[in-house]
């Protein structure tokens, strides 16, 4: 997202303008939908959990400081969190446990799909499942490296090394630059 | 790299910082780590945009009317709120007003306590006065009207001719009072004093005042063989009787 956009929406988040939600909602509405629905497993779950995200986002309005978290990492943060919430609730309610279920978790509904974010599901399968685990094991449940390697029974040594390859799947799909910086981390 | 930008940077602080799943400190740490080195910020930055990107990958097409759903509980958390804020405004107010007149009734409640205490207070000495004046007459009309009363004519020496007074007794009741009709004129600077020996000691029973035309009945000390002096003194009075300036004496 331009940032220049982005200074508009947070502006517009700043004075209470309802507009801002409708920007956010333009332009990162798929997005965090597609972060709740990894996290909770439900289309309709996934919808709750998006309508609560962004009741929250205009009430904790205040509350972001562009100098500390981009835009999209504070409106991830809440999605994500919010789904975790729901995803426990639920739990709680049904009294099951919550399972990595590797193939549901990871398929995305063709019906459900954009068509423009068909070839980026196409890239996305070019990645291997044991490569995405563990991508989506530390962005979407939040796990850190030990606690990948435990809840997936991995070794500490291959979660990092299938975190650098995964990127580097990547980075070929969406070229150097985007992933080549995510390898410094490791 | 500073060796503990390595260990930092290897940790997985900045991760868990991302996705907000650090404790106070390491926030802290982690802030101050980006403000501090350019590096970790780069880092901290690529790392935001890969989420974004990542996060991208995985974008769900929203349905039809969620936008709509989101906007309409949007702007009733907006009419909530401002419904909120009026009702918080009255309430304030209403608090206010309250405050105000708790504290207006808390003072008239203490100005009232305090003239209660006041009145109670001159009611009290007042009984007390009558009670003593009461009795005083009570005395008084005792001893006029007892037959066991005796009576004695006082008059002034050479010193204070015109002194006239009466002095009555009773020893049955043990009261004793006299009435001092006439007091000679006497120079400003100089008084009449009351002085009664009772058992040896000498009492100061005080200033007599000039004639005021009604009779005035004074109490004296009861006791067998009391002395009773009047003194010329200094204006004011003396604390010890000037025996060379008594001008009546009365033995009762």
């Amino acid at each position: 997202m331009s940032t220049l956009l982005e200074k508009h929406i947070v502006e517009l988040l700043q004075e209470r303008n309802d507009k801002a939600i409708s920007l956010l909602y333009d332009n990162y509405g798929d997005t965090l939908l597609g972060v709740a629905k990894k996290v909770v497993r439900s289309d309709d779950l996934a919808q709750d959990v998006l309508q609560e995200s962004f009741v929250k986002i205009w009430k904790k309005a205040d509350s972001y400081d562009p100098s500390k978290a981009k835009l999209f990492t504070w409106l991830f943060r809440i999605t994500r969190n919010t789904a975790i919430d729901k995803l426990r609730s639920v739990n709680a309610k049904t009294d099951k446990e919550i399972q990595m279920d590797v193939s549901d978790v990871y398929t995305i509904g063709v019906e459900s799909t954009r068509p423009e974010l068909m070839d980026v599901q196409e890239h996305l399968d070019k990645i291997e499942d044991k490569y995405r685990i563990v991508l989506d094991a530390l962005f979407f449940q939040g796990m850190t490296q030990q606690e990948a390697s435990d809840e997936l029974d991995i070794p500490l040594g291959t979660i990092k090394s299938r975190l650098k390859i995964g990127l580097r799947e990547l980075r070929k799909i969406y070229g150097p630059a985007l992933v080549a910086l995510l390898l410094n981390l490791l | 790299m500073i060796e503990k930008i390595k260990i930092f940077l290897d940790s997985d602080i900045l991760e868990r910082c991302l996705l907000g799943d650090t404790t106070e400190m390491e926030t802290l740490q982690a802030e101050r780590y980006i403000t501090m080195y350019p590096e970790v910020g780069k880092v901290y930055n690529e790392l935001q945009e890969n989420l974004e990107t990542y996060a991208k990958l995985h974008a769900v097409q929203t349905p039809d009317g969620l936008k709509e759903k989101i906007l309409s509980r949007i702007r009733s958390e907006k009419v909530g709120r401002k419904k909120f804020f009026r009702y918080a405004m009255a309430a304030s107010f209403i608090a206010a007003m309250f405050a105000i007149a708790s504290f207006f009734f808390w003072d008239q409640n203490q100005s009232l306590q305090e003239e209660n205490t006041m009145v109670s207070n001159k009611i009290k000495l007042l009984e007390d006065n009558m009670k003593q004046q009461l009795e005083d007459v009570r005395n008084q009309f005792i001893v006029l009207n007892n037959p066991q009363t005796k009576k004695y004519n006082v008059s002034g020496n050479t010193k204070a001719k015109e002194l006239k007074a009466v002095a009555y007794i009773n020893p049955v009741k043990k009261l004793s009072y006299i009435n001092v009709k006439k007091l000679p004129h006497l120079p400003e600077d100089q008084c009449f004093q009351m002085w009664a020996e009772v058992n040896g000691e000498m009492l100061n029973l005080g200033i007599l005042e000039q004639a005021t035309g009604s009779d005035n009945l004074m109490a004296l000390p009861y006791a067998k063989n009391a002395v009773g002096y009047i003194t010329i003194e200094p204006e004011g009075g003396n604390e010890n009787p000037t025996v060379e300036n008594i001008v009546a004496n009365i033995s009762y």
